[in-house]
């Protein structure tokens, strides 16, 4: 009981007190309130249930970040229909051609029901949801948590060059997805027509992000 | 190799701060020289920006924070169930008087302190005990019947009641037995602790004296000795009353601490306690 007690005072003083990054985290994780709330709840429950196992002194932010983006990837995307999930990989498939075409949101087919749903963070979690997984969670763990390559690699379990390309790739798509939503913000407002769809430049194959690669290469030429 | 031609990567990882002091000065002067990196490189920096400001997340609600909570106590709750059906225990958690509650606790906190590494040898009444509560022998009465049962066919007293108020105590029934060579009755109880469910026998043993409670590890409790005993890896506690009648407890699924506790919060306890 005393053990029980302890447990849970060191759980809060360490763990809780990141409840409002989690949920940022879940929050562009997931897009939506009501799915950032199970999932923060889910991973600190999970936390809190293996908090044995979390070496302390490390760092627990980390941590439980870690834990909401597999509970993520596990849980919430298993849900989600095949559909989306081919969606996810067409869209992969198009940015490894290195042009992606940012199709506007096909919500907003009727101008009345854009105008009552739009706002800016509308437009944000929009935006994100355009994103294939990888490169939406890379992005969101950087620019959300500012978490560095090498914590994000540690969670995503992907060399730190795929950090790099996937939120290289991740961040070009979602700013030109921004800017084009701010068009469309015109748009509503001007009565002007649709915005097209906005054409992302992405760098090829052999000019990839990695700065292990660039330092890799340079060593090599210093010793020549 | 030319900064130009990995500006991306090198652009990137300096907005990020991930550049190393060496590689950051090098970058710094060759930004210094090429206008075309330094357009590149604020063009990098306005997207950042622009990412950054949109991805700023609102707190955690409030009331998300209060959900929070209330499933840590449930998981709280739940793992002191879990403990509580892993090892029974029901330390300070019985319903005696004050004072009872301090001498229990003290007689408790004495048998932890004296509990040898080998268990002692148990007496012969100990041994009779686990021997009844192992082999389950067909009861004479059955349920609420079984206090005047007792009363008609033993000895003018009580069937003794427990109170651990985490667990549910019902007096199956009782028989009629011999233990040494004495008169005895033997009630077995029903004891209900979560989902796990197993029997407690309590051997009440007419005429007995002190000194035939040999064996175990003496406990002192009041002005009563208990005995603890361990026969044959199932823990046995007994003692004998004023008026020389015996009881023995036995459970297999009982620690002989769990046991003591269970034995020192019944009534016949209480009881003693008051009759002085």
């Amino acid at each position: 009981m005393q053990a029980l007690r302890e447990k849970r005072t060191e759980f809060e003083r360490q763990a809780l007190v990141h409840t409002d990054a989690l949920y940022g985290c879940a929050y562009r994780l997931t897009r939506n309130a009501r799915d950032a709330e199970d999932l923060v709840q889910d991973s600190l429950l999970r936390a809190y249930r293996f908090w044995d196992s979390f070496e302390q002194d490390s760092n627990c932010k980390a941590w439980l970040l870690r834990i909401v983006t597999n509970t993520f990837i596990n849980e919430y995307q298993r849900k989600k229909r095949s559909r989306e999930v081919l969606d996810a990989a067409t869209a992969e498939q198009d940015t490894t051609d290195g042009v992606l075409m940012h199709a506007d949101a096909n919500e907003r087919q009727s101008p009345e029901r854009a105008l009552l749903d739009r706002s800016v963070s509308d437009d944000v979690q929009r935006a994100l949801e355009a994103l294939p997984d990888d490169f939406r969670t890379a992005v969101v763990l950087c620019d959300v948590q500012g978490l560095s390559y090498k914590e994000i690699a540690d969670i995503m379990q992907t060399p730190v060059g795929t950090v790099m390309s996937r939120l290289f790739r991740g961040r070009k798509l979602l700013a030109a997805a921004l800017r084009d939503f701010a068009l469309a913000e015109g748009y509503v407002r001007e009565g002007a027509q649709q915005p097209k769809a906005t054409a992302v430049e992405l760098p090829d194959d052999n000019k990839a992000i990695d700065l292990e690669k660039y330092r890799a290469t340079k060593a090599r030429e210093g010793s020549r | 190799m030319s900064l130009c031609q990995s500006i991306d990567t090198l652009a990137m990882a300096f907005l990020d701060d991930e550049l190393v002091p060496e590689e950051r000065r090098e970058l710094e002067l060759h930004l210094l020289d090429c206008a075309g990196c330094r357009v590149h490189v604020d063009a990098e920096r306005a997207d950042l920006s622009l990412v950054r400001k949109a991805l700023v997340a609102p707190p955690a609600p409030d009331m998300v924070k209060a959900r929070i909570a209330r499933a840590l106590d449930v998981a709280d709750r739940e793992e002191v169930r879990a403990e509580r059906q892993r090892s029974i225990s029901i330390v300070g958690r019985w319903f005696l008087p004050g004072a009872a509650m301090l001498a229990a606790a003290a007689a408790i906190v004495a048998f932890v302190a004296v509990r040898p590494a080998e268990p002692s040898r148990s007496g012969a009444v100990a041994k009779e005990v686990v021997r009844q509560q192992t082999r389950t022998m067909p009861l004479e009465v059955q349920g609420a019947g079984t206090g005047p049962w007792l009363r008609e066919n033993f000895a003018p007293i009580e069937p003794p009641k427990f109170r651990a108020p985490q667990l549910d105590i019902q007096l199956l029934g009782a028989r009629l037995t011999a233990v040494s060579g004495h008169n005895a009755a033997q009630l077995r109880y029903l004891v209900t602790s979560g989902k796990n469910q197993f029997t407690l026998t309590a051997v009440l043993i007419d005429d007995l004296r002190n000194d035939e409670l040999s064996g175990g590890t003496p406990i002192k409790f009041a002005d009563r000795t208990l005995h603890v005993h361990d026969a044959n890896g199932m823990p046995a506690v007994t003692y004998v009353d004023e008026h020389h009648m015996g009881y023995a407890f036995a459970s297999e699924r009982l620690t002989a601490q769990e046991l003591l506790e269970l034995v020192v919060s019944s009534d016949l306890i209480g009881r003693a306690q008051q009759g002085r």
